[in-house]
């Protein structure tokens, strides 16, 4: 028995489902973002993954890309936490289904 | 000094123009302008540096001539232009009395413009003029001569509305600049008709002349030469624009609204000749299009006719001037037309003195009356301002072709060369002919009312009429020696033939390729014709305004009647076509517009229609949103799996 | 077989922390269970031969990232939702569509049959630097990608500096 690809693919699979629940499924808007997170998580060690299974010259994108992510994960957070600062100053609620400003 | 750098030609107007312009802009909020001595000083140093330049490299010039590449323009795939200067036998001549005329009225200026508020500013677009013209006549590209075009029309257009607080000067300006756009398309045209006749580099000059001879060494002439026909006509169509030919030719007269050094540089001098130096410049390309070349020799023809007698009917001494312009340019356009480049050029540069010469002349009467223009109300000026009047009676001699000034020499070679361009060479030489005893009679006009008989204007103002200063003479005399001796450069029947020769590796080769049969008349003969319609031309003037009593002027000094009709024609012309094209503006804007309206109401309705339906659909929770999507992807994989797309 | 007992135990470790941050009942618990979660997610880098991917998952998810976010919880306070459930009718919809939809793309990768390359690189820091800075070799692609994270991150800063700081106008204009 040793390390198959598919072992890490099936990992990211299990987190990225739990990331999509959590993101979707809780109304506190902090588990909203963290499941976010999370699935970005499990999206990298995707690429990871996928990278090891390519010959050499081939493997650089799928290892440089998850750094990409990460960069940007951080400025969604940063953004993400700005937003809920000010929602959460304007309706003293962190609850993600009163917010309904754009509601037609 | 051999080495002199080519850009020195152009940077030192530019230099110029900048600087002048920042004296204006800095003293255009103070109540006093900036010192005119100062000013004066610089406006006259930049353009004499220039002129130096030129010099300098005219002594040195090799035969072939100095090319010096400067920098990359424009490169694309299939299109590649450099900024690059060509300084040969053509772009010597023109340089030299573009840069020599321009220092001469840059001093007469100084002394016209004497009191003038914008002193500064008009110095500065006179450097600017001058920066363009050189640029485009020194370019060794199709696309930098273009840049000059432009940049001498924008000139055109500011210094003719340079009194721009009377709105007849706006108007004049903006139909000047107007009527030349319309030329300028067809130089833009003709550049892109060039161009996709291939080789990315075919607005250069050089690679232009080189793509030519191998085309027709090729022997594939039935297919270029419908495209270079093309080409050449949208070329002249430029040229028609800028050299005020038929049809595009209502701009100039009405631009003598500018101060008179202006139309005499510009409108007189130097600009409106660049068509006639394009024409020579593309003498490899006109002489394979014979068509074209035939319809040149007959709009030149038809202008310098008209002009002339257009000329016999005008009041105002700067307009008779302008008309003659627009005469001696359809000479020039007649020469270019039966291939006779050299003879063409000559015509420019002798006109250029004694033209210059005229307009300085009339400047400085205007000067001297205070403004006034209507020759009706001259008179007698020969005793008050002798040196004004001989200046002006040299140049006067100089363009009906008296013999020995340097008219003659030019206007008689165009003469000669259009007798024997073939088949209708005689019928072309009649008319010219015909023209040139108009010219003197018109001339000989001018000259009468203004400097014979008695002044008739009124009593008071006969007191002030002066002497132009010796700053507005010095430059008339030296122009008048110009139209004495200009001639000499090319005095075919006393075997000089300087001219010729330095213009010779230029487009000598081009008109080798339409050989005319030698004439079997002599020169003396054109010689004695030219002499005799000169001097037919004068007896006529004198005789009909000499001991005439000029009615007394009154009302406006535009032509009246059927002279109004003449003269206006191609106004009427113009306007004709305006309101063609009204017409169709105003069909397009009343149907097509309103359809295409129409169809946008349509579009936008429907959209609107159909997002008011969507609209209604949403579910108003954003994290159910997100489950739907999630649900649809789910559907979407399935319905993958189940067709096996993709495994 | 060494490799896939860590493995094994790693991911355990991050589903088991994972399967934590749905169930917790606050926020702060939530985001202490994701660090966990990451930690392991970043043994799993290195076990596969990317080690500064994992650092740098240490560093910036579970160092920074995690730290802002448990911090703006502690800051608010107010975070401990105790109104509101923490599933609803939403979520039994959800559940059952995002296992699907797992499951679906489970049985197509179990069916694809990948395997690991041997010759493959490993994400070493020399390896992640010359990938990113040497021009010559791999072109200025990741370069310039670089260059814009840069700015993307200065202008998310100030986004969320001018969104948290204090509104300058009223606030409770649109209450209710």
């Amino acid at each position: 028995m040793e390390l198959q690809a598919m072992y890490v693919q099936i990992l990211a699979l299990v987190i990225f489902a739990i990331g999509l629940i959590v993101a979707v499924s809780r109304r506190n808007v902090f588990f909203v973002l963290m499941g976010v997170e999370l699935a970005l998580n499990a999206v990298n060690l995707s690429f990871v993954g996928f990278a090891k299974t390519l010959p050499a010259d081939l493997s650089a994108a799928g290892q440089i890309v998850p750094l990409f992510t990460i960069a940007v994960a951080a400025a969604e957070a940063c953004v993400g936490l700005a937003m809920v600062i000010m929602i959460f100053r304007n309706r003293e609620s962190v609850d993600a289904d009163t917010f309904t400003n754009l509601k037609g | 000094m051999t080495n002199l750098p080519l850009w020195f030609i152009p940077l030192f107007p530019l230099i110029g123009c900048i600087v002048l312009g920042a004296i204006a802009l800095i003293s255009s909020g103070e109540k006093k302008g900036p010192s005119e001595g100062f000013v004066g000083a610089l406006s006259v140093l930049f353009p004499a540096l220039a002129f130096v330049s030129v010099v300098l490299l005219s002594f040195n010039m090799p035969e072939g001539g100095i090319r010096s590449t400067l920098c990359n323009w424009i490169d694309i795939p299939m299109f590649k232009v450099d900024i690059g200067f060509l300084f040969d036998g053509l772009s010597r001549i023109m340089l030299l009395f573009v840069t020599g005329i321009g220092t001469l009225i840059a001093l007469y200026s100084n002394g016209y413009m004497h009191g003038d508020r914008g002193f500064a500013r008009f110095f500065a677009y006179i450097n600017l003029f001058l920066f363009s013209m050189i640029v485009l006549v020194l370019s060794d590209s199709l696309l930098l001569t273009f840049l000059g075009w432009e940049g001498v029309g924008l000139c055109s257009y500011l210094l003719i509305g340079f009194w721009n607080h009377d709105i007849n000067n706006c108007k004049a300006a903006n139909k000047a600049f107007i009527v030349n756009r319309v030329g300028d398309i067809g130089f833009l045209l003709g550049m892109l008709v060039l161009c996709t006749l291939g080789g990315s580099n075919i607005l250069n000059y050089d690679a232009l002349n080189a793509f030519i001879n191998m085309i027709m060494g090729a022997g594939n002439v039935e297919i270029v030469v419908p495209i270079l026909s093309i080409a050449g006509l949208c070329f002249f169509i430029g040229c028609t624009g800028k050299s005020a030919q038929i049809p595009l030719l209502t701009w100039l007269p009405d631009a003598m609204a500018g101060p008179t050094p202006v139309s005499a540089l510009i409108h007189a001098a130097t600009m409106v000749t660049s068509g006639v130096y394009l024409l020579a410049r593309l003498s490899t390309m006109f002489v394979q299009i014979p068509l074209i070349l035939d319809i040149i020799t007959w709009v030149g023809l038809l202008t310098a006719f008209w002009a002339a007698v257009a000329g016999l009917f005008q009041n105002d001494i700067k307009k008779v001037l302008a008309y003659s312009t627009i005469s001696q340019l359809g000479y020039m356009f007649m020469a270019a037309g039966v291939a006779a480049f050299d003879a063409s050029i000559f015509h420019v540069f002798t006109h250029a003195f004694f033209k210059a010469a005229l307009f300085l002349g009339a400047g400085a009467v205007i000067h001297s009356l205070a403004g006034e223009q209507d020759m009706r109300k001259m008179g007698g000026l020969l005793k008050k301002t002798p040196v004004t009047a001989c200046v002006m009676i040299f140049a006067f001699l100089a363009i009906i072709g008296f013999p020995g000034f340097a008219g003659f020499w030019s206007k008689d070679l165009i003469l000669e060369r259009l007798y024997m361009s073939g088949p209708m060479g005689p019928f072309f030489y009649a008319a010219g002919l015909l023209t040139a005893v108009i010219t003197a009679v018109y001339m000989g006009r001018l000259i009468v009312l203004t400097f014979f008989g008695s002044y008739r204007g009124s009593k008071e103002s006969e007191e002030h009429i002066h002497e132009a200063p010796a700053c507005m003479l010095f430059p008339m005399v030296v122009l008048a020696f110009g139209a004495i001796f200009a001639g000499y450069f090319w005095a075919d029947s006393m075997g000089i033939k300087f001219f010729e020769e330095s213009l010779a590796p230029v487009v000598g080769a081009a008109q080798a390729v339409l050989h005319h049969s030698e004439a079997h008349v002599s020169a003396g003969v054109f010689a004695g014709l030219g002499t005799l319609a000169a001097l037919l031309g004068m007896g006529i003037a004198w005789a009909k305004y000499g001991k005439a009593r000029i009615p007394a002027a009154k009302g406006s000094s535009a032509p009246q009647g059927k002279m109004a009709t003449w003269t206006f024609f191609w106004d009427y012309v113009h306007g004709v076509v305006i309101t063609v094209v009204n017409a169709i503006a105003w069909v397009v804007d009343n149907c097509v517009d309103k359809l295409v309206q129409f169809a946008q109401w349509l579009v936008g309705g429907i959209a609107e229609i159909l997002g008011d339906g969507a609209a209604s659909f949403q579910v108003r929770k954003v994290r159910l949103q997100i489950a739907l999507s999630i649900a649809g992807v789910a559907a979407l994989v399935i319905v993958v799996l189940l067709t096996g797309g993709l495994i | 077989m060494l490799a896939l007992i860590y493995f094994i135990i790693l991911a355990v470790v991050a589903v088991g922390s994972a399967i934590c941050v749905l169930l917790s009942k606050h926020p702060l618990y939530g985001a202490l269970s994701l660090v966990v979660s990451m930690l392991s997610l970043a043994g799993i880098y290195g076990l596969l031969g990317s080690p500064f991917i994992g650092v740098v998952q240490v560093m910036v998810y579970a160092g920074a990232i995690m730290m802002l976010l448990t911090f703006v919880i502690m800051v608010l306070n107010a975070a401990k939702d105790s109104k509101t459930p923490m599933f609803d009718k939403v979520s039994l919809f959800v559940i059952p569509a995002a296992l699907v939809l797992a499951g679906l793309v489970g049985f197509v990768l179990v069916r694809s049959g990948i395997a690991f390359d041997a010759t493959t690189l490993r994400g070493s820091v020399k390896f992640t630097s010359e990938t990113l800075f040497n021009l010559s070799q791999t072109g200025p692609g990741y370069f310039v990608l670089f260059e814009v994270i840069g700015l993307l991150l200065l202008s998310a800063m100030g986004a969320a500096v001018l969104m948290a700081k204090k509104r300058l106008g009223t606030d409770n204009e649109e209450e209710k």
